[in-house]
């Protein structure tokens, strides 16, 4: 009985009087800027919804830091469906331990849902990424449940059109590309604290030059004849 | 080759086991519940003569006992089950048996259907002899089996004084003299002019037979006779192989009325999957891969492999596994027989016992059985790892291979060639299995939107002993700041888009 008790109390989702609310647990997400806005960081316990306004804008990039956490805590990160190959030699530069990734490719809806809750429940952290058609209300509740009985991060990446549907996530971040290597999110979702509130984040240094196509192929790679480069 | 007889500080103690029902007892699972009820006898064929070898308790009620003709069995009791026995199924069991009883001692010997185990080295682990075989009798009685046993300080010993049920209390030396000593001569393994030749001179017990004078015996008695009593009185070593587990485990189960839906297969393969286990413990081993067979009446039989990231030594884990793999599979109408077969082990890890103290384990547990659970439920194809090459062509640099193939020091090698590239240029985190051909819009580079080069170009020179490929990789973005990364064959002049950054 006594052991039910404690489990309950550890539990983020329990209420507890006003002075008595446990601290909100959180893993850092490598920007400070971004670690205020969130009060602390991604929400461990929950599930993080992620809409990016199109795939390549930065959305990876911005939770590389949290993969190598997970990678270097020796979790397994399981990547469900993603659009694209991840490409190893990145990853590695990244200091990510590549045996520590799991690209999980499903056939269905039911695989796709009963594979992420497996990946939750199994202290893993979970990068999902939604098919046509989205999964309905009651699925991404039964993630968001099973988020918050494992006690780990689980990260949802989802199409636009989901910004108008309704989603039990405990963070919903919407993301936009403003120009290269910057990032604008917005939160559409907060637990406790009212949305709306924008960040530009910056990924890198900002190359802004542009070129020309009709001044390529650049120079570099011509090949001069021996005398003419030691005159 | 053991023998019995060696000189240590500690008396041996050596436990005999007979099972008078085995015969029966290995055909009874195979047999309906509701005809389980009958009399059922065992039948051997014995010279011309079908004898019966053993039978249940509603059949001796009838007066069915052991070595009657059939004919006279079926006179006593006309409704008598007589089933043929099964010699091959008998000695599997037996194998089965003195696996469990490896499990007490490793001193264990198995010849022709009869078991010996000595036991003096194994009293501190069970706490006690007496602890001991208590523990032996429930493990025994579990598998259903009726056991009888014999405690002698040598292997003959025991053999000649197996009582009519299993004993539990451990005799001390004098009892256990006295015993044999009170032991009818009769019980002893001789040919009937031996036998008579006793009654000749009035010697009715063991005792008879060993007061009298060994010169006076050789005398009367042939060789054979005088090696036994050597072998009693402990001059002479009892020579037999000792058991050793089988180097793979193969079980099966048979049910002649067949099995037709999967649930109602796994409660026989959750026993496979116990006895394996069992296998298991006393090899002190993991197992990596499992196989299962179903085999129907008539048709093809199915099978499916579980292979096991992590090693394995957990029926219920093996269980839960199989039964995922179980939903994907199309099985036959009707299964009549299910095999289990295992070959593939590795040593037990060191300080398996106290997994719970280190919590890195722990997860790495976690992580093994979450793959396995995910290969049971999608299939092996569903799942893969990024793996690092050396190879200068993206696509060869970074490919997907099956989780657990390829090991994790490789990629502490590479790592410093690839830190120095990462100096050298950006790299995409996504890359497109097939390069997408860019094309061309009013002199701009279009690919689901306007596409602007950022920086480049880094040339690309590969595979120059095949086709060889050589290519100019640029960066480039669109209008909302999402970056790509592409590439120009130089021989075709055509863009493509190989990766995004994200």
């Amino acid at each position: 009985m006594l052991n039910n008790i404690a489990t309950v109390l550890s539990r983020q989702d329990t209420w507890r009087g006003r002075s008595q609310r446990l601290p909100r647990r959180a893993i850092t997400t490598g920007h400070n800027n971004l670690d205020l806005l969130l009060q602390g960081g991604w929400p461990i316990s929950a599930l993080t919804e992620l809409i990016p306004q199109q795939p390549g804008i930065g959305e990876l990039s911005l939770l590389l830091p949290t993969l190598k956490y997970y990678a270097d805590n020796n979790q397994l990160c399981v990547w469900l469906d993603p659009p694209y190959q991840p490409y190893a030699p990145r990853l590695a530069s990244a200091d990510i331990a590549l045996d520590k990734l799991l690209v999980v490719r499903s056939k269905n809806h039911a695989e796709w849902l009963w594979a992420a809750e497996q990946s939750i429940r199994s202290g893993a952290l979970l990068l999902a990424w939604t098919k046509q058609p989205p999964p309905r209300y009651a699925d991404l509740r039964k993630l968001q449940l099973a988020a918050a009985d494992s006690g780990n991060a689980a990260f949802l990446f989802s199409a636009p059109s989901a910004l108008s549907a309704p989603s039990p996530a405990a963070l919903r971040l919407e993301l936009k590309g403003m120009e290269v290597n910057q990032l604008l999110l917005t939160v559409r979702k907060q637990r406790g604290v009212a949305g709306g509130a924008c960040l530009q984040l910056s990924l890198g240094e900002a190359n802004t030059q542009r070129t020309n196509l009709t001044l390529l192929p650049a120079d570099r790679h011509r090949t001069y004849p021996i005398q003419q480069l030691n005159n | 080759m053991l023998k019995s007889g060696r000189k240590s500080a500690r008396p041996d103690i050596w436990l005999y086991l007979h099972f008078p029902l085995l015969p029966l007892e290995t055909l009874l699972p195979q047999v309906p519940t509701e005809q389980a009820q009958k009399p059922i006898a065992i039948v051997n064929q014995q010279k011309n003569i079908q004898r019966v070898l053993c039978c249940n308790n509603q059949a001796a009620a009838w007066g069915i006992e052991s070595n009657l003709s059939i004919s006279t069995a079926l006179a006593l009791c006309p409704e008598l089950e007589v089933l043929p026995r099964q010699v091959e199924q008998e000695q599997q069991l037996l194998q089965q048996l003195a696996l469990v009883a490896y499990s007490f001692s490793p001193v264990v010997i198995l010849n022709n259907s009869e078991v010996w185990l000595e036991i003096s080295g194994c009293q501190q682990l069970f706490k006690g002899y007496d602890a001991l075989l208590q523990e032996l009798e429930n493990r025994l009685r579990y598998q259903s089996i009726t056991a009888v046993n014999g405690i002698g300080q040598n292997p003959v010993v025991a053999k000649l004084l197996c009582g009519s049920e299993f004993e539990t209390q451990l005799p001390d030396q004098t009892e256990i003299q006295r015993r044999l000593s009170n032991t009818e001569l009769n019980l002893l393994e001789t040919n009937r002019k031996q036998q008579q030749s006793f009654k000749q001179l009035g010697l009715n017990t063991v005792g008879d037979l060993l007061a009298l004078p060994r010169s006076a015996l050789s005398r009367r008695f042939d060789s054979e006779l005088m090696l036994t009593i050597a072998q009693l009185n402990n001059e002479k070593p009892f020579v037999a192989p000792r058991f050793q587990p089988a180097n793979t485990f193969r079980d099966l189960i048979q049910n002649p009325q067949g099995i037709f839906n999967k649930e109602s297969l796994l409660f026989p393969m959750k026993t496979l999957l116990q006895r394996l286990c069992q296998y298991l413990m006393a090899r002190q081993c993991h197992c990596r891969e499992i196989e299962w067979h179903f085999e129907p009446l008539i048709g093809e039989s199915q099978h499916m492999q579980i292979q096991l990231s992590g090693s394995q030594n957990n029926w219920s884990t093996l269980l839960m596994l199989s039964r995922l793999q179980l939903e994907r599979l199309e099985l036959p109408r009707s299964i009549e027989q299910i095999i289990l077969h295992a070959d593939q082990f590795i040593e037990a890890p060191m300080g398996v016992f106290n997994l719970d103290l280190f919590d890195d384990q722990q997860i790495a547990q976690q992580s093994c059985e979450l793959i396995d659970s995910l290969n049971a439920r999608l299939g092996i194809d569903a799942l893969s790892q990024p793996v690092l090459n050396q190879n200068y062509l993206p696509e060869q640099a970074s490919t997907l291979a099956i989780p657990g193939k390829h090991s994790s020091t490789a990629f502490n090698q590479k790592l410093d060639e690839t830190l120095d590239e990462k100096q050298k240029a950006p790299q995409p985190l996504w890359l497109l299995t097939d390069p997408a051909l860019v094309q061309m819009r009013n002199q701009q580079l279009y690919w689901r939107q306007p596409l602007t080069i950022i920086s480049g170009p880094e040339r690309l020179c590969g595979n120059w002993w095949q086709a060889e490929q050589q290519r100019d990789y640029y960066l480039a973005c669109d209008s909302k700041g999402a970056r790509y990364w592409l590439f120009r064959e130089t021989s075709s002049q055509r863009w493509f888009v190989h990766g995004l950054f994200s």
